[in-house]
């Protein structure tokens, strides 16, 4: 800190400001106004160690007082420590006031004219002091204190930890575990049967088909997406002759179904999920044969390039909208940890068949001007919380008018409609 | 193909339709954020059968139209609604029909005006008008949803639509009203996936209407 002082003092012209008791830094000179700034810092930080052996000492107190035999020793150092931690704390708050005035916890003073090439040291936001805020230093102090700081914040943490709740360190662990256990053995138990029907990818998947109607579900190789998406760009115009001869598309559609069984399991890294004339979702797996989906996108059924793909955004906003909810919902379905994301996800998936005939669960309509974007769209969001996946073991013995009361239960909504809970 | 509706104007009995209901109607689609995009043009043609020969009148379709749309500039559809026949061939049968002196233009008109972009929706707002003159014979709108293709599952977005815009549109308080007639598109021989096909049998569907609204101007004029 010496150092700093005397060049700067010494390239200071004869206009020596007023002495530091006075705090109006429009008086002093750039090079004082820095030195002074440089020393309020250095005895902040000085300011915040003693806090930080203060709160050392008062851990110990209580560490001691919690010890069998008792004595008025601990409470004695507690009361001390108290009284010298406020008067910290305020020294500490009257510095950073000056500190503030002088501008050097914010860039306010970066713009003056006459600082004679001189910059006003600058508190980052990490806490790393810059004496001269130059954009390189800036960066580079910023990015290497910040590693330190942590490092040894992390050290300074545990150790505490270690030394003043050693049984937290055992118990934590144990205590997790346990949790884990507990939850897992309730995942096992509900969902079983689930499991045990579908015990690989395929299984699931043609299942799926098989219980909702109308949907298809195509599975592919991830290098193999893009040649397919090409080819929904050609077929778009075709689509309307397949679904009008009825018995074509059903030998082209077996044929297609026994690419589910030729595409190996362990391969399968992007789902086709199509209900014909109103969407087509992808879903991309990660790796490549496990049930973890990590993105999703919704299209509409005409659309085809290069550009449809899991991480890809329709043309159409209806689509784009619900792309984005989906990813949402996906990153929900994730962090509820359960066996069945990909169950969840692609059930909830289904529920979109509705999109556009099901009104809005809350206003009663299927159109709504979305205030946001000034776009008329229908209900594009369905709830994801406490979604679970039609029961599947069930499906067979439903009868169609069940069916729908349960796809009923999910509910849709619009943008704005859209219950902040649900 | 998108899904379309095509509307026409209906006036109120007693009135006529003139620029200042397009006007307004145009205001209107502005107003619930339309943007516009760009014109757009489409005709049609009445076929009058030219008879060389000792063959009666009555062997020939009444109705017999030709259609062109912007959006498919190599075709001409033919519709005959007595029959319900549609058919889409090449641009150059017209030349063709020149050629054979088969039948000849009775009544030509132009829809033309401007297209409208309202975020997966597409409006356009036309006049009809004679071929030859300038004389405004009616209004006619297409409702456009982009996304789908499918008759079936646009129907409700598509009427949810309409219903949104016959309530933007009854603030302005106009002589009429538009209206939208579905043909059965299966009479036809059309499927469920939309085609210009279907835009062609829409737009022949609506002509009679026109054609009684044209007279009623006729007849206030005169």
């Amino acid at each position: 800190m010496q150092q700093a002082q005397k060049p700067l003092q010494t390239a200071a012209t004869p206009a020596h400001g007023p002495s530091e008791s006075r705090d109006s830094t429009t008086v002093e000179a750039p090079p004082k106004q820095v030195a002074v700034a440089m020393d309020r810092l250095s005895n902040a930080a000085r300011l915040i160690a003693d806090i930080r052996l203060g709160a050392d000492r008062l851990l110990e107190a209580l560490f001691a007082a919690a010890q069998p035999h008792q004595s008025t020793k601990p409470l004695h150092l507690i009361l001390k420590e108290e009284a010298s931690m406020r008067q910290h704390l305020q020294d500490l708050r009257t510095i950073g006031r000056q500190l503030e005035d002088s501008g050097v916890l914010n860039e306010s003073l970066r713009s003056r004219s006459n600082s004679w090439g001189l910059h006003m040291p600058l508190v980052c936001p990490d806490g790393a002091v810059v004496a001269y805020a130059w954009k390189r230093q800036l960066a580079g102090q910023a990015g290497a204190s910040a590693v330190d700081r942590t490092r040894l914040a992390l050290k300074a943490f545990t150790d505490q930890k270690r030394r003043f709740f050693p049984h937290l360190d055992d118990g934590a662990c144990t205590e997790s575990v346990s949790k884990k256990h507990h939850s897992s053995q309730v995942l096992e138990v509900s969902h079983e049967e689930e499991l045990n029907e579908h015990k690989s990818l395929l299984d699931f998947l043609s299942h799926l088909e098989k219980e909702v109607p109308n949907l298809k579900v195509f599975t592919y190789e991830r290098l193999d997406w893009l040649k397919r998406a090409y080819s929904l760009l050609s077929s778009a115009d075709e689509s309307i002759i397949e679904s009008s001869i009825g018995h074509t598309f059903h030998s082209s559609n077996n044929l297609r179904q026994g690419t589910v069984g030729i595409v190996a399991a362990e391969k399968v890294a992007i789902i086709e999920l199509s209900f014909p004339s109103v969407f087509r979702a992808i879903v991309s797996l990660h790796p490549a044969g496990s049930p973890d989906p990590d993105a999703v996108a919704f299209f509409s059924p005409d659309e085809g390039g290069s550009y449809v793909h899991s991480r890809g955004f329709s043309v159409y906003h209806v689509f784009r909208h619900i792309t984005e909810h989906a990813a949402l919902a996906l990153q929900h379905f994730l962090g509820l940890r359960t066996a069945t994301v990909l169950h969840s996800l692609l059930h909830w998936i289904c529920s979109y068949e509705t999109l556009f005939s099901k009104v809005c669960s809350k206003c009663g309509r299927l159109l709504s001007m979305d205030t946001q974007s000034a776009l008329l769209l229908p209900p594009v969001h369905r709830p994801y919380h406490n979604f679970f996946g039609k029961k599947i073991s069930s499906s067979t013995q439903q009868s169609s008018s069940t069916k729908d009361s349960s796809t009923d239960e999910t509910g849709a909504y619009h943008v704005g409609c859209f219950p902040e809970e649900a | 193909m998108t899904i379309k509706w095509v509307l026409h104007w209906q006036p109120n009995a007693g009135t006529t339709v003139n620029s200042q209901i397009l006007n307004e109607v145009s205001q209107c689609v502005e107003s619930i954020n339309g943007v516009k995009e760009g014109r757009w043009k489409a005709t049609l043609t009445f076929y009058k059968p030219i008879i060389r020969e000792q063959v009666s009148a009555a062997e020939f379709p009444r109705e017999f139209l030709g259609i062109t749309l912007p959006e498919q500039p190599n075709k001409y559809y033919f519709v005959i609604r007595g029959q319900k026949i549609v058919l889409e061939a090449e641009q150059n049968i017209q030349a063709i029909m020149e050629k054979l002196q088969s039948y000849k233009t009775r009544v030509a008109l132009n829809f033309e005006g401007f297209q409208y972009q309202l975020g997966d929706f597409q409006l356009r707002v036309g006049k009809v008008v004679p071929m030859q003159s300038e004389s405004l014979r009616g209004i006619v709108m297409e409702m456009e949803y982009l996304p789908l293709s499918s008759l079936e599952k646009s129907r409700k977005m598509l009427e949810e639509f309409f219903d949104i815009w016959q309530e933007a549109l009854s603030k302005r308080s106009l002589p009429g009203h538009f209206l939208h007639i579905e043909p059965n598109f299966t009479e036809f021989g059309l499927s469920d996936g939309y085609t210009s096909q279907h835009t062609a049998v829409q737009y022949a569907t609506i002509m009679a209407q026109l054609i009684a609204t044209a007279q009623a101007v006729q007849a206030v004029r005169n």
